[in-house]
């Protein structure tokens, strides 16, 4: 048993979901449409299953000691598509520490929220559609993480948008729905550009593109290295805009907020847990590139400190719960990269940057889950009415709910002992490290102080959020009826499970150094010494994340006077605020509409001229008819004149070019 | 004695899978005249037992063609090499799939003699692919071409098959004909008829100068055999025939005289497996490189072009069979030239893919799609009419969408779209002519690329017809259920797909071909 599990394991987890998602397309539409979610929380338990035995058996049995020499990785080729003569294209699987750590991730988060939409998607006419685009999407995702080589990567990666297009727009009977969705994909496929260039790039660079070959020996990039040391810029700064696209980072951030228009649980897994940090995952995953780029490495400090600022500054003035969540999302993908970038700080920290962004991906799953689901359960009982202006106070009569989001927005907002403050702190503690010591020591202090303000807005939004939501005078909206009705069981117990999550995860893994030790298994990335914990950091941020709450409970709790006050007073910032910085607005006015003026110009050109053009050779093949169709006459002795003659002419043609070549 | 029963004996086990394709000739054609009244009636019914019949004589043959592999070559009359070995797998699978198509087209009194001489066809292919002889050679293509006229015919003896099969007849003769003078010319150059003996005097002949002789028995073969090929100009048939003929019998047409064409110019013009040949004056290839380039590039535009312009449905198909000849001509064409620089090449240089490879694995791929295709339009029929013309297909996917989506499928493959076999087809071809290294190899592959769109062009609009057009004054009852096209269309569609997702299951036998 163990053996054949240590063979398949691989490949099941994948399977599992994608045999759910054929069942539920091909039987699940038919029979049993409100049973639709049965075959995927059932694959969906195989997978996650599988991912904790892939996470025992890929590094060596007793870890946590000082012994990440050796390459530990485990590789199926699950099947060969082609191979002839020098062509060869495997579907390779290929796990590590990182990707059993992340497939655990993905496949519990993956679970608990098809639980939580079982009961919060009944009733809906696609129910069945919706699960199959689910399972497709755990399917992808899995793939992307599992895959072997870069050209894998890349096809699930853009499955992963596709399934995402799909459930943003899954009520596309909603034209703002539709838009939304239409925006996510385009503005992904920018990204996926340069990582389609970037593989490119490997390729012709390195001659191959499997990961095992690239990042498990050192020689190979030595000698690219020795070469043409360059060249890692370039790649590298292609893969982080792919990295750039799905992650939603500056000054591609825009699609993400939009996504809410999806039902709250894809927010919850796709927009927040999983799909959004295959960005965070693949910069992780290229390590041993971008140890070769520092100036890459300070590129994605820079743009992460950008998006995590200015989508922190438009949390604070959305009315929109789930908006707020998203921008919020936005940020804390801004401080992964932010830790990434902080490699570039000095050599002995590229080993804990990524260990750290890695870890803050890791907790962040679990407490964003839980708050988007909250707000789902928020939305659910308020009929659908996510404005947090129209209800309040609700904590009475929502109390799982209530304690649910207070576990996510307390994990989120940093206090001390819960998940979102060891995995923030330890980003601190790297960017403080990077700010004091090697060149660019300035630069990462000022990306420091942005950590520092951000984390300050973001204990403040959150709380904002919650204590609009959640205390004041109790307001329903109309459309949510007199009884509002908290969670069913359905919906609570993934959001207990979640909610524990959020506030226990971090000191389980996070201070005893589980996480870091395991990922350090992974090969390929660089070794490190042991890194120390920067009290000085940590009682920083647990003073910001006090002041936060307390501005929000002062401001939204004791006297709302103020906030009207502000409002009024500083309408401008406000206003900057409240649209995003106006980031949306100019992409609209100064990309989008130069881009559709130059569309119409294309389609002109098209319409006219390349037309035309097409009309002519269209011609060609009538002209030619009309000189061949004389002989296809039916006429039986034509054909075999013409044939006798094309038989002359050849044999003409071969004696003539014989008597040439003597 | 014993020695000649010895070798007899030998020789016979090398074509037994045939054997027993004729031996079931032989008991259909004795045994049918009893099962038919002097009127010519025939118990209804009666073709379901001589498809069944015809079945279980591919079976026998498959099972025995299973169990005899290949073995050393020898100078005998017939080889057992990989190549016949292969050749033989593909016709009795793609026998079975003719005889399913068969299976309704012939009323039942004349069902008999006609599925006998579709298994005489098969069995003239599979001798052509042992022969090792070149009156074995002539023998086995007349033995596909004689039944053939009667396939033509047999169905339904209406004007228009008639005049198909007269067509067919006399251009066919013609063909013979050349092919015969070709031999002889050869013949008289070699003085064997024997092709291992052959190659080896061309072999010794190494450092003479060129042989005319040789030259013009080349061209003349090329000639002779590109009509079995529907080779530009030795095509002008195909549009007439395919048009008049019953559907099954265009389909074979489109498939079997590919094979029997290109396994013969094989034979004749590559040396066996292992045989050391450098270029030479003496051998074919000088001669036959340049025509085939011009012939290939030909049949490629011309088989496109004119199908861009037809609106007859099997015009269009005949052209299309037109085009994929080119293509796979140009694997042939490739193939030889690399045969014959084999020795110069160096061990270390891995050899990407082999254009006779390539062109062999075209051909199967070819024969599931171009036969799926006539399998929907057989199953699409109405009980008044067959499908003839665009009109008739139009809105398909309303009236039938199941078959319209298959008949889609297959006009994929044909385009060489992925996810479906002809992608990988052509992809094969392409890299096959890329990788050879010439310049003209490589201006082959980009025409080659050229034409794969042009061809998209058409088959692309079948499907806007089917998909995209109102149904033309069709009712549903009108329709038939055609149980054995719609197994053979199944059967395709898991060729046609099955090919593209494990591309291996062909192509390791393909390999051991030409190592």
């Amino acid at each position: 048993m163990t053996n054949w599990l240590n063979e398949n394991v691989l490949w099941l987890i994948p399977a599992a979901p994608l045999l759910a998602c054929l069942w539920i397309v091909l039987v699940g539409q038919v029979i049993g449409r409100k049973y639709a979610h049965r075959p995927l929380v059932l694959g969906l338990a195989v997978s996650l299953i599988a991912s904790l035995y892939l996470l025992t058996v890929v590094v060596p049995h007793g870890f946590g000691h000082d012994e990440h020499d050796a390459s530990h990785s485990v590789m199926t080729t699950v099947y060969q598509w082609i191979k002839i003569g020098t062509i060869d294209v495997p579907v390779t699987l290929r796990a590590d520490a990182m990707s059993a750590l992340m497939l655990t991730m993905v496949t519990s988060v993956s679970l608990l929220v098809a639980i939580f939409a079982s009961s919060y998607m009944k009733g809906d006419p696609g129910y069945p559609r919706f699960f199959a685009a689910m399972s497709l999407f755990v399917f992808s995702m899995c793939m992307l993480v599992l895959a072997g080589n870069f050209l894998l990567l890349f096809v699930f990666w853009e499955a992963v948008g596709v399934c995402s297009y799909l459930l943003i727009g899954f009520w596309f009977h909603k034209p703002s729905a539709a838009a939304a969705a239409k925006k996510a994909f385009v503005v992904n496929r920018i990204g996926d550009f340069g990582l389609i260039l970037g593989i490119f790039l490997i390729w012709q660079t390195f001659g191959t593109l499997d990961f095992a070959t690239l990042f498990e020996s050192p020689n190979l990039i030595n000698g690219i290295l020795a070469g043409q040391p360059d060249i890692f810029h370039w790649i590298c700064i292609l893969l982080f805009i792919g990295a750039v696209g799905k992650s939603a980072q500056f000054p591609l951030q825009v699609w993400l907020p939009d996504a809410m228009e999806g039902p709250t649980p894809v927010s919850a897994l796709i927009h927040a847990a999983t799909m959004v940090t295959a960005g965070v995952y693949l910069v992780a995953r290229c390590t041993p590139f971008f140890v070769h780029a520092p100036y890459v490495q300070m590129t994605v400090a820079g743009i992460g400190a950008a998006t995590a600022l200015i989508a922190a500054i438009t949390a604070l003035t959305q009315y929109d719960l789930k908006r707020v969540l998203a921008y919020s999302t936005v940020s804390q993908l801004g401080y992964m990269f932010m830790s990434l970038g902080a490699a570039g700080g000095g050599h002995g920290l590229a080993l804990h940057a990524v260990t750290f962004a890695m870890f803050h991906m890791f907790t962040h799953a679990f407490f964003k889950a839980v708050l988007f689901l909250s707000a789902g359960s928020v939305m659910h009982a308020m009929g659908d009415v996510i404005d947090m202006r129209r209800f309040s106070g609700l904590r009475k009569a929502l109390p799982i709910t209530h304690w649910t989001f207070l576990a996510g927005a307390l994990a989120l907002a940093g206090v001390p002992l819960l998940s979102g403050f060891w995995s923030k702190d330890e980003i601190l503690a790297v960017l403080a490290a990077a700010s004091r010591e090697g060149e660019h020591a300035g630069f990462y202090g000022v990306i420091l102080g942005i950590a520092l303000l951000t984390s300050l807005m973001t204990a403040f939004y959150t709380f904002r959020a919650y204590f609009m939501t959640f205390w004041g005078e109790e307001k329903f909206p109309e459309e949510a009826g007199h009884h509002p009705h908290d969670a069913p069981p359905a919906m609570a117990v993934p959001l207990a499970i979640l909610a524990a999550a959020a506030l226990g995860i971090g000191l389980l893994t996070g201070p005893t150094h589980l996480y870091g030790h395991y990922l350090h298994h992974t090969p390929g990335l660089p070794e490190g010494h042991e890194f120390p914990i920067d009290w000085l950091m940590m009682g920083i941020s647990s003073i910001l994340a006090a002041v936060g709450i307390g501005t929000a409970y002062q401001l939204y709790v004791v006297s709302p006077k103020i906030v009207e006050n502000l409002q009024r007073r500083l309408s401008l910032a406000y206003q900057a605020s409240q649209n995003g910085l106006y980031i949306d607005w100019f992409g609209y006015k100064f990309i989008a509409a130069p881009l559709r003026g130059l569309a119409k110009i294309c389609e002109f050109f098209d319409r006219w001229v390349i037309d035309t053009l097409v009309d002519c050779v269209g011609f060609i093949p009538g002209l030619f008819g009309s000189i061949i169709r004389p002989i296809q006459n039916g006429m039986v002795q034509n054909y075999a004149a013409v044939m006798m003659l094309g038989l002359v002419v050849c044999l003409i043609t071969v004696l003539r070019a014989l008597a040439g070549t003597h | 004695m014993n020695a000649a029963i010895q070798q007899l004996n030998n020789a016979f086990s090398l074509i037994a899978p045939d054997a027993v394709l004729l031996a079931a000739v032989c008991l259909i054609f004795f045994a049918a005249p009893f099962l038919v009244n002097d009127r010519g009636e025939a118990p209804v019914g009666l073709r379901h037992r001589w498809g069944c019949l015809s079945l279980l004589a591919l079976l026998i043959a498959g099972c025995v063609w299973w169990q005899s592999p290949p073995v050393t070559r020898t100078l005998g009359p017939f080889v057992l090499d990989e190549l016949t070995w292969y050749i033989r797998g593909l016709t009795l699978t793609f026998g079975v799939i003719l005889v399913l198509l068969h299976w309704n087209q012939a009323d039942d009194a004349r069902s008999a003699e006609s599925h006998a001489c579709l298994l005489a066809i098969l069995a003239g292919v599979n001798l052509i692919a042992a022969s090792n002889d070149l009156v074995g050679l002539f023998v086995a293509l007349e033995l596909v071409s004689i039944p053939t006229y009667l396939f033509l015919l047999l169905p339904r003896r209406d004007a228009p098959a008639q005049e198909a099969t007269l067509k067919y007849f006399l251009l066919s003769i013609f063909s013979s004909a050349v092919v015969l003078f070709g031999m002889s010319y050869l013949y008289g150059a070699t003085g064997t008829t024997n092709l291992s003996g052959i190659h080896a005097a061309f072999s010794a002949a190494h450092g003479q100068q060129a042989n005319p002789l040789v030259a013009v028995a080349t061209v003349m073969l090329i000639a002779g055999l590109g009509f079995r090929l529907t080779a530009v100009p030795f095509h002008f048939y195909a549009p007439d025939v395919f048009q008049g003929a019953p559907t099954s019998a265009a389909a074979m047409l489109s498939f079997i005289p590919k094979i029997a064409g290109f396994v013969a110019l094989l034979r004749l013009m590559v040396p066996a497996t292992g045989a050391e040949q450098a270029i030479n004056p003496w051998t074919m290839t000088p001669a036959a490189t340049p025509l085939l380039w011009w012939l290939a590039v030909a049949t490629m535009f011309v088989g496109n072009l004119m199908a861009l312009m037809q609106t007859d449905i099997r015009r269009l198909l005949a052209y299309s069979s037109v085009s994929h000849a080119g293509y796979m001509m140009v694997g042939l064409l490739v193939g030889m030239e690399h045969e014959g620089q084999k020795h110069l090449l160096t061990k270390a240089i891995p050899q990407s893919v082999s254009g006779i490879g390539a062109m062999l694995f075209y051909l199967a791929v070819y024969g599931a799609m171009t036969l799926g295709t006539f399998a929907v339009l057989i199953a699409a029929a109405r009980t008044d009419k067959r499908i003839e013309t665009f009109d008739d297909l139009s809105g398909l996917s309303r009236t039938r969408p199941a078959l319209a989506l298959l008949l889609a499928i297959f006009l994929f493959s044909l385009a060489g779209l992925p996810p479906t076999a002809g992608f990988l087809g052509k992809l094969n071809l392409f890299f096959a002519a890329w990788a050879q290294g010439y310049e003209s190899s490589k201006w082959l592959a980009v025409i080659l690329a050229i034409n794969a769109a042009l061809g998209a062009w058409f088959y692309l609009k079948i499907i806007g017809v089917m998909f995209l057009r109102e149904p033309v004054n069709r009712s549903p009852q009108e329709t038939i259920i055609e149980t054995p096209s719609l197994i053979a269309a199944g059967l395709c569609l898991v060729g046609t797909l099955g090919l593209f997702f494990l591309p291996g299951w062909l192509w390791v036998p393909i390999q051991s071909i030409m190592p």
